[in-house]
């Protein structure tokens, strides 16, 4: 397969840039989410701490959106903002809203939600990036290699989370085996490639599916063996599939949000 | 038997007093008198909670921010104000210990109205504009009334202070991108900015204070003047501000809302429209236009999360 | 302390770089130690490099009061101590077309360790 100076195959690039969409989707939209967490973490010290996850998550989606720029796919800031919802990527769990209530009234947030949809997504994200490393695509692994050096706190921070609220009343218990629950019904697609599997995983981008699956489950021993429990199994990819375009509302309403201003004049300088 | 304690009271003043005097910095620990103590915790819990509240307005704007790279910078910022709130709120703490106050009990003086947040967090953003004018004007003021405190008597408030005032440097230069891309934009842009500033402008010259107690029954000026917490009175650091920020403001083609406003030479100062000041008193009572929305969603994230302090309350390691 | 809290408060230590001293950041609130540490570099170090952290719980800490300040007082008269008193060296040597070892000198011939 060819590297970033070569001229690419259209099944390389195709597998390519739907990798690419899928990786800047998922970080785009899980920080948008975060974003809006913004002033109403349960501490002041924690609101400052997890404001920086987000900021260096957006950064990494910025970061692959730029890698698609690279590509020809357009400007990053037309990816990010101006897609529809039928035209992203990323997985359903990415999407979904922090809880109940729209952020510009009095929302009432979820932060069991937060804190292991957070840590389930990132220890995927880092199982990734691994892989990633090592991809043949040389743009690509060299972004990976970046973003890994950013996921050692943002996995300390959320295991944290997890091990200290799922060791502590059963009220902090109850909600967060609730969250594990939510969380778990979406992971079907966080793995998947969607309809491009066969051509992403023939492609030496990334590691299939399944390996990844496993990559994820054995590193998630430990932190549940600390609050013993057992890993829950990874379902199937539902029928709807973020990979494939299939999203919820909540996708359509936050991307009708994060583009409000850019929509105005998406010619203009901001 | 310790010396100090056998000092009388007058005694223990005038050396405090000497020591402010001196230039000296008074720590948490140190023997302050009562009336230091609650000037301190009044200017800055107030100051503290305002920061905290003062993230509301903008983080409405955080997820619409237009480019990814606004998205990000405006996200710091907000993330900077909370964190400013946190340095100040530690300072109050601190200060509220021989109370047996915390911070559970500052949040409490918030929702019941007993501790106030500043004029300007109490409105509405209506635009991107909005968001921009905040962090250039909004935050502008703020320098000017932060920098005169930082040579503060009140050492751990001095200290809070010079970390603030280095990423004010920061979020003053935000702002102005914001303007200055909208200035220099499209014809809808620029509206927006002359809107925003039209919007703001008689918040911004509430930011500062009245002049004197006379204009509206009450002003914490005197006392921390006196204790050396603070330097300028508020219509100086008004001044200072107009002096610092109308020539930035017409440089851009920009108008001021009030056609009266000029710089007296033989003065020396700028002669202006007082803002409505009964509606300064309406708004620091929480009766501005968002200020029970914003309480609101304030109270509303505080209980809604009891759960999780109350879960790691528990834990002791 | 027999009350729980949520709110403990712990002073933040960081060194900037490996081989800098540790210095003193801020405090914070935090439930535990373990929280403490997740939040400390992004409450205080956002912008700064940090190479190492230091949490520690401000009961752990023994500090002065203002009786205990006075024993620090000292007069200046310990020239003895100090190369301020030593400083007539420098003339003497020269009359030996010496030059004087000072601190600058002496501390040069570790090479350019940083």
């Amino acid at each position: 397969m060819s590297s970033g100076e070569n001229v690419l195959s259209p099944e390389y690039k195709k597998a390519l840039e739907n990798l690419l969409f899928q990786l800047a989707d998922d970080d785009f939209l899980i920080s948008f989410r975060g974003s809006e967490w913004l002033g109403l973490a349960p501490h002041i010290e924690e609101d400052v701490a997890s404001s920086s996850i987000s900021q260096d998550t957006m950064g990494h989606a910025a970061m692959f959106y730029t890698l698609l720029e690279d590509l020809g796919a357009g400007k990053a800031d037309d990816l990010a903002h101006l897609r529809e919802a039928q035209d992203r990527r990323n997985s359903v769990l990415a999407e979904r809203v922090n809880g109940e209530g729209y952020y510009m009234e009095t929302p009432k947030y979820d932060w069991a939600y937060a804190v292991v949809r957070n840590f389930f997504y990132t220890q995927a994200k880092k199982v990734k990036m691994d892989s990633l490393r090592q991809s043949n695509y040389k743009p690509l692994a060299e972004t990976a290699v970046k973003v890994n050096m950013e996921l050692y706190y943002h996995l300390l921070h959320w295991k944290t989370w997890f091990i200290q609220l799922l060791n502590s009343t059963d009220e902090a218990k109850r909600r967060m085996n609730e969250a594990i629950e939510l969380v778990m019904k979406d992971f079907g697609d966080v793995f998947s490639y969607g309809d491009e599997k066969t051509a992403i995983e023939q492609s030496g981008l990334i590691a299939g599916e399944d390996q990844l699956k496993e990559g994820w489950k054995s590193n998630m021993a430990l932190p549940f063996e600390c609050v013993a429990m057992k890993v829950p199994d990874i379902p199937e990819a539902s029928a709807k599939n973020g990979r494939n375009g299939d999203h919820t509302e909540e996708l359509a309403s936050a991307l009708t949000t994060l583009s409000e201003v850019y929509r105005l004049d998406p010619a203009a300088a901001w | 038997m310790s010396n100090l304690a056998m000092k009388s009271e007058e005694e223990m003043l005038e050396q405090f007093i000497e020591r402010i005097e001196a230039g000296d910095k008074i720590e948490a620990d140190d023997w302050m008198p009562e009336e230091y103590r609650i000037a301190l915790i009044k200017l800055i819990s107030m100051h503290g909670i305002s920061e905290i509240m003062g993230a509301l307005p903008e983080k409405e704007w955080v997820p619409k921010a237009p480019t990814l790279h606004r998205k990000l910078a405006i996200m710091a910022k907000v993330q900077d104000e909370m964190g400013h709130g946190q340095l100040l709120l530690r300072v109050a703490e601190d200060l509220l210990k021989p109370y047996g106050k915390t911070r559970s009990d500052i949040m409490q003086d918030l929702f019941n109205g007993d501790l106030k947040f500043h004029n300007v967090f109490h409105m509405d953003t209506k635009s991107w504009g909005d968001a921009g004018l905040i962090g250039w004007l909004v935050d502008g003021a703020a320098i000017i009334t932060q920098t005169n405190m930082l040579g503060s008597s009140y050492g751990p408030y001095a200290r809070a202070l010079q970390r603030i005032c280095a990423e004010e440097v920061f979020h003053a230069q935000h702002g102005e991108a914001i303007i200055m891309a909208l200035a220099e934009g499209t014809e809808e842009q620029r509206t927006m900015v002359q809107e925003a500033i039209n919007h703001w402008w008689e918040s911004l010259l509430m930011f500062f204070g009245p002049a004197s107690k006379e204009t509206t029954g009450s002003s914490k000026q005197d006392i921390t003047i006196k204790y050396k917490i603070r330097k300028k009175t508020n219509e100086q650091l008004r001044q200072d501000f107009f002096t610092k920020y109308i020539p930035r403001i017409l440089s851009l083609g920009l108008k001021l809302p009030d056609p009266t406003m000029h710089y007296d030479e033989e003065k020396q100062m700028w002669i202006y429209q007082q803002p409505d000041w009964s509606e300064f008193k309406k708004i620091i009572k929480n009766q501005g236009p968002r200020s029970q929305a914003r309480l609101n969603l304030r109270r509303t994230s505080y209980e809604n999360n009891a759960w999780v302090r109350d879960a790691l309350a528990a834990t002791t390691n | 302390m027999a009350e729980k809290t949520f709110y403990r408060e712990f002073e933040v230590f960081s060194k900037r770089t490996p081989s800098s001293a540790f210095q003193h950041q801020f405090s914070l609130l935090a439930p535990n130690k373990d929280m403490a540490f997740i939040m400390a570099q992004e409450n205080f170090m956002r912008r700064e490099p940090v190479a190492d952290i230091w949490i520690i719980d401000r009961e752990h800490i023994r500090s002065m009061n203002a009786d205990e300040k006075l024993t620090l007082g000292r007069l200046d008269n310990k020239q003895y101590r100090t190369t301020k008193g030593y400083g007539y060296l420098k003339k003497k040597w020269r009359h030996y077309e010496q030059q004087m070892l000072d601190e600058k000198e002496i501390l040069s011939w570790g090479g350019n360790s940083k």
